[in-house]
């Protein structure tokens, strides 16, 4: 595990250093006691010392092995990549679509890529996820969903 | 509430003559129903889901619209807990917790033993809270509006302290959790002088990140992410074994409901802990005390049992302020505070003297509330367990929309679907370099409260620290985190025969 903690150490160490910059920005003390940038400041010390102490750990090799299936195989980054790719797609077309055709395509995407199942199933899935549950929220629960350009 | 105990039995008695009639009954089951299928559904919390709800209360007499809407809060807190075992998504933030053990017990075939014992648990906190409603209140309540500031950063720091023991096998990666919790806490508007932290101008950032995208992204997504990854087909041993408790199961439990109960107990009595911290609390306090802490993620009914007590128990001592002094600890009482002044009652010292049979009823119905929130639950187990026969792939695209929709009702904005998919990513890559997400969570919720509790506490002194150990409940506090780090790091940092060093 050590080239994983390696970089994780960098990486909280480039945070550390940002948020600690950052925070300097900020009213660091006042009169009556810390300022808004107290806090962060000194958090990003902390982080700062503790990825030090992760990289020294993963320079001395002093870490768990890698276990064997740390690194998924091509098809399980494609599967991950399509749970991803959901949900940047309903953020990005849930408002301007609207809910019920967004989840509809949503869901037909996911059932296709993530495991066969009979038409039937997905059908019903899919319309129940969507239709189904925009019924629930905004007619019974009155929880507004959004409504897209064709108002549904 | 200053009478003799005989007095107090017998408004109890006439309470529970007016709680069982059949009206007020069927109030109290229909609020425990839909209570439960509130917290199943995921964002629409206790909060939202009593103030969706009250307007079918309208239409009731005072009485038995309190007794319903009292019922969906408590129902709401067990409710939560059912999608954190089955499907590793919190239906309610304080249930995330549960998502640790209990999803793990479902995974090996044991979720009618995870659900049964929180729904036991849950009856047993909830019946002992309203017990010291009863017996103890305003003592109890004088004694919690003790805290002030001071206390309050004293009590936070306390739980921050027991993040050690949340920790697994490496401390560092545990306290960089809790640091990412805390640096995610600061995004925001500063507690104390209003100042943007972190915001980079975004309008969505000025609240910070809602804690319920953070653990459906954490446990909830970042589980999909995993399961995708690995092309999960079959995650639940679905051969259940018994859907009932084992005498072993009960033998395990019984000491984590014990504290639990005490625990959440004491801190509802407390205005502005939230339901988050007894539960977190609990869950720590039980690896603490547990002589296998390091099985705790593996599928420990103690993981279950002490915080889904907590959480009823919290949720039933919540409402004491409320009625012995007219105090709402959180969003939730709040509402219903919105609810008795709706329904011309003010809450208070004066609601005991000016309507005893409706404050009685209601209390009595507390007690009858939870049994049947019991009685409803347990036979839907089997019912809920079937659940987890659905085909994973479907299950999965299933439990994704859940989160979405659950996601987006918080504000109806799409950012909080965006933060809960980065947050997901966040417990996937948590998750693979067996970094602990529980600390994040646990001081992204204390976090706030503590820097509000320092920074008002200073004011109070301007600027003399020394306000935190003149005061004898903060002292003490602070004496009892320092111990608990103390202790902590020692075990850690002690050579364990057989096993590497822990740090």
């Amino acid at each position: 595990m050590r080239r994983p903690y390696q970089i994780t150490g960098v990486v909280l160490l480039l945070l550390a250093g940002f948020v600690a910059v950052e925070s300097l920005r900020l009213r660091y003390y006042t009169s009556l006691g810390p300022g808004p940038g107290f806090f962060p400041f000194w958090l990003a010390v902390l982080l700062g010392a503790l990825a030090i102490v992760m990289l020294f750990q993963a320079g001395l090799g002093r870490l768990e092995p890698m276990p064997s299936d740390f690194f998924a195989s091509r098809g399980g980054y494609l599967r991950m990549g399509a749970v991803v790719v959901a949900m940047v797609a309903t953020t990005l077309l849930l408002e301007p679509v609207g809910f019920c055709l967004t989840m509809l395509a949503v869901y037909l995407f996911l059932l296709l890529t993530l495991g066969r199942q009979r038409a039937i199933v997905m059908a019903l899935v899919a319309l129940g996820g969507s239709f189904g549950v925009y019924h629930l929220f905004v007619r019974w629960l009155k929880v507004p969903l959004p409504r897209g350009l064709l108002g549904w | 509430m200053e009478d003799r105990p005989v007095d107090t039995f017998g408004l109890l008695m006439s309470g529970f003559a007016t709680a069982l009639q059949p009206t007020n009954l069927l109030y109290a089951v229909v609020g425990c129903v839909l209570g439960t299928l509130v917290g199943v559904l995921p964002g629409v919390g206790p909060a939202a889901g009593t103030a969706i709800l009250i307007p079918i209360t309208v239409a009731l007499d005072p009485t038995g619209a309190i007794i319903m809407l009292a019922a969906i809060y408590y129902g709401a807190m067990y409710g939560g807990t059912i999608t954190s075992v089955l499907i590793n998504v919190p239906g309610e933030a304080a249930s995330a917790v549960t998502c640790l053990d209990g999803y793990e017990m479902a995974k090996r075939g044991r979720a009618g033993p995870a659900l049964a014992v929180a729904a036991i648990g849950s009856f047993i906190g909830g019946t002992v809270a309203t017990m010291g409603l009863v017996l103890l209140a305003l003592p109890l309540t004088r004694f919690a509006l003790r805290f002030g500031p001071p206390e309050f950063f004293g009590l936070m720091v306390v739980g921050l302290s027991l993040v050690t023991g949340l920790a697994g096998r490496s401390l560092v990666r545990a306290l960089v959790s809790a640091i990412v919790g805390l640096l995610l806490a600061q995004i925001g508007i500063d507690p104390v002088m209003g100042a943007p932290r972190f915001t980079f101008g975004r309008m969505e950032l000025l609240d910070g990140f809602g804690i319920v995208p953070v653990v459906m992204g954490v446990f909830g997504i970042g589980e999909i992410l995993l399961n995708a990854e690995a092309q999960a087909v079959k995650v639940f041993d679905t051969k259940v074994s018994s859907l009932v408790l084992t005498k072993r199961d009960i033998k395990d439990s019984a000491m984590p409901i014990a504290r639990g109960t005490l625990l959440g107990f004491f801190l509802g009595l407390i205005p502005g802990v939230g339901a988050i911290v007894p539960t977190f609390l609990s869950y720590a306090i039980e690896k603490k005390a547990s002589k296998t802490p390091e099985r705790f993620g593996t599928g420990m009914i103690e993981g279950v049992a002490g915080p889904e007590t907590a959480n009823n128990s919290y949720a039933n001592a919540a409402l004491i302020p409320l009625f012995t002094l007219g105090i709402p600890g959180s969003p939730t009482t709040a509402i219903l505070m919105g609810a008795l002044m709706m329904n011309g009652l003010v809450p208070g010292p004066g609601l005991f003297k000016e309507h005893p049979q409706f404050v009685w009823a209601v209390i009595a119905s507390f007690y009858i509330g939870n049994l049947i929130l019991l009685i409803l639950n347990l036979p839907f187990i089997p019912v809920w367990v079937a659940v987890l026969r659905i085909p994973y792939s479907v299950l999965l695209a299933l439990v994704l929309g859940f989160c979405v929709v659950g996601a987006y009702s918080l504000s109806n904005s799409v950012f909080d679907i965006g933060a809960m998919l980065a947050f997901g990513i966040l417990g996937y890559l948590f998750k693979k370099l067996d970094i602990p997400t529980a600390p994040l969570v646990l001081t992204l919720v204390l976090g706030p409260l503590m820097e509000r509790g320092l920074r008002q506490s200073l004011e109070m002194s301007r600027g003399d620290f020394s306000i935190f150990f003149t005061r004898p409940i903060s002292a003490t506090l602070l004496v009892i985190a320092a111990f608990v780090v103390i202790t902590s790091t020692f075990r850690a940092l002690s050579p364990v025969r057989g096993a590497d060093s822990q740090i």
